[in-house]
């Protein structure tokens, strides 16, 4: 079925760009160079949006023109186009992101026909779902549960490993006794910590104690 | 469909490596070209003593061929080697990137870090764009090699300057790099310095100057049973030599003009040092913890026992060392029989030699025997990279045909104290392949530096990955040794493993045709 996967949403906006110039710069130009700027990884603005799994933001500049017999044809603006996996339905999720990243979203979007009129959580979900296309495809690197059980589990999951290659011989009651201070601390079914950081790409970055 | 090389155009040790049983001598020389014409006199001079992959036939066979000599004699050139004879620009910028960057351009890709980063690498090779050409000379005695080098050296004017600055024993720099085969007494044996039996599996592609049988173990995976002919097909000529069609079914992106490239390949040439006594402590430290021992951890290691017996047919030591002892018998018998016995003997001794390759790893996808990260499950997958998942990909061995790689090359130096990293050991390394983006590097990059192709996350090759140090000592390298699902034995995680093979020099060359290289020696190489 479009749109959803299991329990993941695929979103996939096309947001038509103002065809208009700031300081010599068009919109577009000035919307590509915010994207730029995002900071990346743990520090990305979406980390703070609850159950994103994935997400892009690009400035679409015209169709690709295949060569004949493919039709050449051209868009009538550019458009930013922002797209997402996460968990949940679409309405949670855009509540979410304005309430978490209100200001990023304004940031980003501010170039973007129409997007003037949004004002709140109920304008930017109406604004969004119009200009919403049908996605079919899908990340292929999370399942479809809840971001914060799947940060939680590739903590697990890399915290015993070390576990594993810390104690392996060790005599059984040697190794219950490891196990049973590994289970404290690592606290398999506390989703609030410790466990991974939201956008964390290094090891370094990824194991946080207090948040999320 | 029948493949016709035309091997007196093609250089040697490309199509059938020379081996080191029939030379187990060789040297490696550098040059700087000062000024072209001098380098393309050089050049064409050097033409008469070259190698071509023409078949060696004894003395009275009706075959074509010539008969082998003492000594062959090969050409490879940089980037800057090309640029410097006066191959036209157009025909420079048709080369394909990584080869113009050159080694020490594409460190970051392949992992020479730490130990292994240029600044490490012996004085020669730490040259930048001054290494233009490579001679190779391997001969059957160092006094066949010293004739040879003394005739090439002839050749050489004050406009082309033979590189100094190859590390030997002690430290001493010489103008050359000799390597040889590890003797045992008086005969040279397929041995590298950690003890293992080297050179085992080799690409077979059509055109292929290696026994038609070889295609079982060298080609690549159909979906029929691996210890038999249909199990395998002759990967395509282009994967290993330009001009040629490829495993996709075009030509391998090559320079310009057609004449430049055609019956030429390009060679990644490594040396490549061992720390010998980083890894025999390993052993003993690790091979003490793991149930099966030193001899299994360093089996384990490779996929292969180190007499060479492969782990995935012969998982314990006893009938890995059978089985090497009735090989060793058979190629005796094989060599000692009479005329009337000697083809039943050699079809003995083939069909032996035959199980050191005829195998995949379908009958062990979980590891058990082999380990999935072990080193020739990594290099060279053999189709398991369906998993056992029967059709996944259109072709059994979809995602390894074209990374096959045909290695060359020998060991170098002796190891004098095994206990100890330092002293002049190692192996030059050669691997050759019609594009080194795609095939040396991705290998190297992705199998050897990596592990997410086998679902084995950042862990690397054991032997050959580019180990961190720990502040703690010790490495950072991590490996699975998988259980069998059914047995009582749990799986064994080696970790701390140290950086055992680090990089003192190497670059990419060129290997032209003997028509390429008479255009190369004559300035005539025309683009238009």
């Amino acid at each position: 079925m479009a749109n959803k996967s299991g329990k993941a949403y695929g979103l996939t906006t096309l947001c038509p760009i103002v065809n208009s110039v700031r300081d010599k710069q068009s919109f577009s130009a000035l919307t590509r160079d915010r994207l730029e700027k995002l900071p990346v990884h743990e520090k990305s603005p979406f980390t703070k949006v609850p159950n994103t799994y994935l997400c892009r933001l690009f400035v679409l500049n015209d169709v690709f023109f295949e060569g004949k017999p493919a039709n050449y044809e051209h868009l009538q603006s550019k458009y930013l186009v922002f797209t997402s996996n996460f968990y949940g339905d679409l309405d949670t999720y855009l509540h979410g992101m304005w309430q978490s990243a209100q200001q990023d979203v304004k940031d980003i979007w501010e170039f973007c026909v129409g997007f003037s009129k949004v004002n709140d959580a109920d304008s930017f979900i109406k604004y969004i779902k119009q200009c919403q296309v049908k996605t079919m495809l899908y990340f292929n690197g999370s399942t479809d549960d809840p971001l914060r059980e799947q940060l939680k589990s590739l903590y697990l999951k890399q915290e015993l490993s070390k576990f594993v290659y810390a104690n392996q011989g060790k005599k059984p009651e040697e190794l219950k006794a490891a196990f049973d201070e590994f289970i404290e601390r690592v606290q398999p079914t506390n989703l609030d910590g410790p466990t991974w950081r939201c956008g964390a790409s290094t090891l370094e970055a990824a194991v946080t104690h207090n948040e999320v | 469909m029948k493949t016709n090389l035309d091997l007196r155009d093609i250089q040697g040790n490309i199509v059938k490596g020379y081996g080191r049983f029939g030379f187990p001598k060789a040297r490696y020389i550098l040059y700087r070209v000062k000024a072209s014409g001098a380098g393309r006199n050089f050049v064409t001079d050097l033409i008469p003593f070259i190698t071509t992959s023409v078949k060696w036939v004894s003395s009275n066979s009706t075959e074509e061929g010539e008969p082998k000599p003492k000594v062959t004699t090969n050409i490879a050139f940089t980037y800057e080697g090309l640029k410097i004879l006066d191959i036209p620009e157009v025909s420079l910028h048709s080369f394909p990137d990584e080869f113009s960057m050159g080694m020490k351009g594409r460190v970051d890709i392949l992992g020479d870090d730490g130990a292994s980063a240029p600044d490490n690498w012996d004085p020669v090779w730490k040259l930048i764009d001054q290494i233009h050409i490579l001679v190779s000379i391997n001969g059957e005695t160092i006094e066949d090699i010293e004739h040879r080098y003394k005739e090439i050296s002839e050749c050489l004017s004050e406009g082309v300057e033979q590189l100094d600055g190859h590390k030997g024993d002690d430290g001493i720099e010489l103008p050359y790099q000799d390597g040889s085969a590890i003797y045992d007494g008086k005969t040279p044996t397929p041995k590298e310095h950690f003890g293992y039996t080297d050179g085992i599996s080799d690409p077979y592609f059509r055109g292929s100057g290696a026994s038609a049988i070889s295609v079982v173990g060298g080609g690549k995976r159909t979906r029929e049973d691996a210890t038999t002919e249909a199990g395998w097909e002759p990967l395509e000529t282009g994967e290993f030599l330009l001009g040629h069609k490829d495993e996709s079914d075009e030509y391998p992106t090559a320079p310009i003009p057609h004449l430049l490239s055609r019956n030429g390949t390009f060679m990644v040439f490594r040396k490549l040092h061992q720390n010998v006594g980083l890894f025999n402590a390993y052993l003993e430290k690790e091979g003490a913890r793991f149930s099966g021992g030193a001899e299994e951890l360093a089996a384990k290691f490779a996929g292969r026992w180190r007499n060479g017996a492969p782990l995935v047919d012969f998982p314990t030591e006893k009938s890995a060392k059978e089985f090497i002892e009735r090989f060793l018998k058979a190629r005796e018998n094989s060599i000692a029989a009479s005329a009337e016995n000697k083809e039943a003997a050699r079809a003995k001794y083939l069909a032996l030699k035959q199980k050191l390759v005829a195998f995949d790893f379908d009958k062990d996808i979980p590891g058990s025997k082999c380990p999935v990260g072990s080193h020739i499950r990594r290099v060279n997958p053999r189709g398991s990279l369906e998993f056992g998942k029967k059709k996944a990909f259109n072709t059994h061995g979809a995602l390894v045909n074209r990374r096959r790689i045909a290695r060359r090359g020998l060991p170098y130096g002796d190891v004098k104290d095994p206990s100890s990293n330092d002293g002049n050991h190692g192996i030059i390394f050669m691997a050759l392949n019609a594009n080194i983006k795609r095939q040396f590097e991705f290998v190297q990059q992705q199998w050897i530096n990596y592990g997410n192709d086998f679902k084995l996350a950042n862990d690397k090759d054991p032997l050959l990955g580019n180990h961190q140090s720990k502040e703690s000592g010790g490495g950072d390298g991590r490996m699975v040794i998988e259980a069998d699902p059914n047995g009582d034995r749990p799986p064994f995680f080696c970790q701390a493993i140290p950086r055992f093979v680090e990089t003192r020099g190497g670059d990419y060359f060129f290997i032209p045709s003997l028509t390429a290289l008479r255009l190369i020696g004559a300035g005539l190489v025309d683009p238009t």
